[in-house]
């Protein structure tokens, strides 16, 4: 089975409303604000496929911001698993390569079923970036511009066509029942695809390498006091955290109804607010703000790559883009390296 | 720690409550039914849930050698804790679990053993102390430093006449003298050094609040007790006790996965936080 085709640009709003009799059609859109994010697609031709980095990132797709879990009563309790069919469009290849990690935090021996039922019933189309933001610096992470697993379909936009590659067999069925709209590539395709990619690597503008960044902290060489200057920019605004399509912090809470009725959902958290840490008797474990912001640092730097082997900062630029102190990861990593 | 409820990880079942005692003004111990297939050791933990309320971690304080029931001892200190001390025999908790590490008992087999607890701290060692009890001829000494505030904030009172019966050499102690007690005074700490149990090559389990732990850890270390014989719980704030909320997350380890129960060696390795 062969899995990589061309999709003339003319065919892609026809084969999208097929796929779209099966699954919700999500894309990146341009909201009132002007702010790109994903959203249910109604006119196919409103999406807008060479855009900046949405906000926030596709992960509330799979880990929404807030999440009902379990609906509860006198009668009993129920579970509220999301089972809905999902295609996603126009993700970008950081944003796949986050979701690989959010894969393999949420999975495991103790597998989040919300997670996992969002995630089962979600396909991700991804497209290779043309034209990186100022704010990117995945090249050096090698978690895009384009990718070599992690989607379902991958898309290079080469113009009048993409060059379409499955990543999954899922991708594949997407393609299948649809080949007439495809056509096999060709040298030339494939000769485009590597001088579109190769002029995306020279347009980012950021050269971060975190590993340098790593060995720093790990040989002893950031001082506290570093730290500490970091910690005085942050307003606690939690804004890198919610944006950040690696962090995973929720809280739980129960609403109640009136009686027994009401529901139990979990909500966005994050670690750089002092209460999330706060015990009976307010005894407050991270109680300082520079132990709140070097814990967030050393969670993506150190222990992700002890975890994972992997950053936990795909290079998305989101937190660039949000903190108003300019402590993100970018311009702390040009700082130290 | 394998995800047994296939229903899904974050689901408590019910766990109907037997009997409920209470210990102290503003302590109660609950003997729950214990759940089909819920298999657990000393220093697990269960997260303990009313639907409205919300779920907080309580560590099992019954043995599962010995007792029938899945015994929780509850301090009142909030919102969920109170609501869990409105409840009756009869009514039902739900719960999560057995979750967390265990405490590393095989370790000191052949070892003199001593516990310190503080306050509520005694709940999760009486697991493991009353199957110390049980596996009396695997250790060598054994001897139990127990402090509180007051005479009435003693928990388990009875029983720990019962371990003194069994050869547990017992300290019980409390803060600040008063008449009408008749045991020691002044904090565990005070009482460390009296101990007769060898501690270059004896094992000590700890629980209790924060500073004492901190304190015990140092003190047993200064009298030469190796680092990763010095055993200890770390608190922390906790939502989902799987290892996905981050609450308790604290350089590069979950307390709710990787402890609660850690080393002195461990928490000095990790910096852990501890207030
Ligand atoms: C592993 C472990 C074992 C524990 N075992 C016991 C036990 O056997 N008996 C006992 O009485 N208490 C125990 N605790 C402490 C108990 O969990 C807290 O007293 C309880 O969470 C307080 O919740 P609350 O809603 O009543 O208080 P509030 O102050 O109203 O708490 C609000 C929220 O903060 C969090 N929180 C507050 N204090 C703590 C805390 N100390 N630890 C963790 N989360 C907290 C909870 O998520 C809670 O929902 C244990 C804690 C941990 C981490
Ligand atoms: S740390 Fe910043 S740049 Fe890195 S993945 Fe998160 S939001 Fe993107
Ligand atoms: S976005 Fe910046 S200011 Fe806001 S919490 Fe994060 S680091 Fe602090
Ligand atoms: S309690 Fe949620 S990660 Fe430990």
């Amino acid at each position: 089975m062969k899995d990589e085709f061309v999709l003339s640009k003319t065919n892609l709003p026809y084969w999208l409303r097929q796929l779209r009799k099966k699954a919700d059609l999500i894309g990146p859109l341009r909201s009132l604000n002007g702010d790109i994010i994903f959203s249910s697609i109604v006119n196919i031709h409103e999406m807008i496929l060479d855009c900046p980095a949405s906000i926030p990132s596709p992960k509330e797709f799979l880990f929404p911001q807030k999440e009902e879990m379990y609906k509860f009563s006198q009668k009993g309790v129920n579970t509220l698993n999301d089972n809905g069919k999902r295609i996603i469009f126009g993700v970008r290849s950081c944003d796949i390569s986050a979701i690989a990690l959010l894969d393999r935090f949420y999975g495991g021996l103790l597998e989040d079923d919300f997670y996992m039922s969002r995630r089962r019933n979600t396909c991700f189309i991804s497209i290779a970036c043309n034209n990186p933001d100022p704010t990117c610096f995945c090249s050096g992470l090698g978690t895009g511009p384009a990718l070599k697993t992690g989607f379902d379909l991958q898309f290079t936009d080469l113009g009048d066509r993409y060059l379409v590659q499955a990543g999954s067999r899922e991708g594949l069925r997407m393609i299948n029942g649809f080949m007439h709209l495809f056509l096999l590539p060709e040298k030339a395709d494939r000769d485009d695809q590597y001088e579109v990619l190769l002029s995306s690597q020279s347009i980012f503008e950021k050269r971060i390498t975190l590993e340098n960044v790593r060995q720093k902290i790990l040989a002893g060489k950031v001082p506290d006091s570093f730290w500490e200057s970091v910690a005085s920019r942050c307003f606690e605004c939690g804004g890198c955290v919610y944006e950040c399509p690696l962090c995973t912090c929720f809280n739980v809470i129960d609403w109640k109804e009136k009686d027994n009725k009401g529901t139990r959902m979990r909500l966005w958290d994050t670690c750089m607010f002092k209460g999330f840490t706060k015990m009976a008797g307010n005894v407050l474990p991270a109680g300082k703000k520079i132990m709140r912001t070097k814990r967030w640092y050393f969670h993506k730097l150190l222990y992700y790559p002890e975890q994972f082997g992997r950053f936990g900062c795909v290079g998305c630029g989101r937190c660039t883009i949000t903190c108003p102190g300019r402590i993100d990861i970018a311009t702390i990593a040009n700082k130290l390296d | 720690m394998k995800n047994k409820n296939k229903k899904g990880l974050y689901l408590p079942v019910d766990a109907k409550i037997n009997d409920v005692i209470d210990l102290t003004p503003d302590v109660k111990l609950y003997k729950l039914r214990k759940p089909q297939s819920f298999f657990y050791s000393p220093g697990q933990f269960v997260m303990a849930s009313i639907w409205g309320a919300g779920e907080v971690p309580i560590s099992i304080t019954s043995t599962s050698e010995i007792h029938q029931d899945i015994e929780l001892c509850i301090r009142k200190a909030g919102f969920v804790t109170s609501a869990l001390h409105r409840l009756n025999p009869g009514d039902s908790i739900g719960i999560r679990g057995p979750l967390g590490n265990r405490f590393p008992f095989e370790d000191a087999y052949g070892k003199d053993v001593l516990f310190i607890a503080g306050g509520i701290g005694i709940a999760p060692l009486r697991s493991l102390i009353n199957l110390v009890i049980e596996k009396r001829k695997n250790f060598g000494k054994i001897a139990l430093i127990y402090g509180s505030k007051t005479p009435t904030e003693v928990l388990f009172m009875p029983e720990t006449q019962n371990w003194k019966e069994n050869g547990i050499d017992l300290t019980l102690t409390i803060d600040v003298e008063c008449k009408e007690w008749e045991c020691s005074f002044g904090l565990v700490t005070e009482h460390i050094n009296r101990q007769s149990i060898s501690f270059e090559s004896g094992y000590a389990f700890i629980c209790g609040p924060h500073v004492m732990i901190n304190a015990a850890m140092h003190d047993l270390s200064l009298l030469g007790m190796p680092a990763e014989n010095i055993i200890t719980t770390i608190e922390a704030h906790m939502k989902c006790g799987v290892g996905k909320c981050g609450h308790c997350y604290s350089d590069g380890r979950y307390v709710c996965t990787d402890g609660p129960v850690f080393s002195y060696a461990e928490i000095r390795e990790f910096g852990m936080a501890s207030p």
